[in-house]
C-alpha cells in the first residue's frame, strides 16, 4: 500500500510533537508517515527526496530563530519543487490578510491556532485524504474508459479489415 | 490574575485533561511531552527575560507569541492573556514597564507550572 508522507514544519517543539501524536492516533488506520522539522530549511532538504503529499506549515517560522525563513517563503519553495504537495498553513493570527496571502501563494487550507486547532487540522487532513482517494478513483475510471475505448476500436477496426480483405470469413 | 493570586492559588494551574485525551492515555507520549515542556519553557523564559532586559521589542514579541502555543497545550490558560498583552505591547514597541510587570507574573506562573509538571511526571515513569 502506498504510504502517505506528512511533513510538519513548526518551530515550537511541544506543538509539533503534540500535533504528530494527534495525527498518528486520529488516522491510525491510514498508511501515514509523519516527519517533524523545526525550520523550513531542514524541511526543504528532505522535501526534494521524499516529495510528501501533505505539509503542515507554520506561518511564523522565525520566532525562535530570526534567521530562519518564514512560512510563505517555504510555501513558495514547496510549490516550485512540487506543485502537487498540499500545504496546510498554521498561524496564531486571525487575519484575513494572512489567510489571503497563504491562499494566493498556493496553500490548500489555513488554520488559526485557537482552542480547537487540533480538531481543525485533523478535519483539513481528513478532507485531503478524501480528495486524494477521489483523484485515485477518477484515474482508475479514466484508465478503464480508455482501455474499453481502445478495445472497442481494435474490435471494430479488426472486423472492418476482415470484411474488406476476407469477406467470406464473416458469412 | 494578579501576583498575589498566583502565589496563593492552591489549585493547579496546568490542566493536562485535553492533552491526555489527545495522546489516547499513552503514558510514554505524555511523559515525552512533559519532558519537552520542562526543557522548552525554561529556555523560552530565559530568552524572554533577556530580551526584556535589553528592551528588544521584536524578540519579546516573538517569544511571547511562541510561548502562547506552549502554555496552551499544557492547559496553562491563565498565562495566555498575559502573553497576548506582552505580544501586543511589544508589537507596538511601547510599554516596557507594563511588559516587565506582566513578565513578573509570567515568571511566577511558569515557576508554578514547572513545579507541577516535575511532580506530575513521576506518575508516568
Amino acid at each position: 500500500m502506498n504510504k502517505i508522507n506528512i511533513f510538519i514544519v513548526e518551530d515550537n517543539a511541544i506543538f509539533r510533537m503534540t500535533l504528530k501524536a494527534d495525527i498518528e492516533i486520529t488516522f491510525a488506520n491510514k498508511p501515514i508517515i509523519v516527519t517533524l522539522f523545526e525550520t523550513g530549511e531542514t524541511c526543504m532538504e528532505k522535501f526534494k527526496e521524499i516529495k510528501p503529499q501533505i505539509v503542515i506549515l507554520d506561518y511564523h517560522l522565525n520566532g525562535s530563530n530570526p534567521n530562519a525563513a518564514d512560512g510563505i517563503k517555504i510555501l513558495d519553495l514547496i510549490k516550485r519543487e512540487n506543485p502537487e504537495t498540499n500545504v496546510i498553513m498554521l498561524t496564531s493570527d486571525d487575519s484575513t490578510e494572512i489567510a489571503l496571502k497563504s491562499f494566493h501563494h498556493g496553500a490548500y487550507d489555513y488554520v488559526v491556532k485557537t482552542e480547537t486547532k487540533f480538531r481543525k487540522i485533523n478535519y483539513s487532513v481528513f478532507n485531503l485524504f478524501t480528495m486524494m482517494e477521489a483523484k485515485k478513483e477518477t484515474k482508475r475510471y479514466k484508465y478503464m474508459v480508455v482501455s474499453l475505448f481502445v478495445f472497442v476500436s481494435l474490435l471494430v477496426g479488426g472486423l472492418s479489415a476482415l470484411q474488406i480483405f476476407s469477406p467470406s470469413i464473416l458469412r | 490574575m494578579t501576583t498575589n493570586e498566583l502565589n496563593n492559588q492552591a489549585a493547579n494551574i496546568c490542566d493536562l485533561t485535553e492533552l491526555k485525551e489527545m495522546m489516547g492515555g499513552k503514558n510514554n507520549l505524555i511523559l515525552g511531552m512533559i519532558d519537552t515542556f520542562l526543557g522548552q519553557i525554561r529556555e523560552e523564559l530565559l530568552s524572554i527575560n533577556g530580551a526584556i532586559e535589553k528592551i528588544n521589542y521584536p524578540v519579546i514579541k516573538n517569544f511571547a507569541h511562541t510561548m502562547k502555543s506552549t502554555v496552551s497545550i499544557m492547559g496553562i490558560v491563565i498565562l495566555r492573556p498575559i502573553l497576548q498583552e506582552m505580544e501586543n505591547l511589544a508589537a507596538h514597541t511601547e510599554g516596557i514597564e507594563k511588559i516587565k510587570e506582566l513578565n513578573h507574573e509570567l515568571n511566577l506562573g511558569c515557576k508554578k507550572a514547572i513545579e507541577e509538571m516535575e511532580s506530575e511526571r513521576q506518575n508516568y515513569i
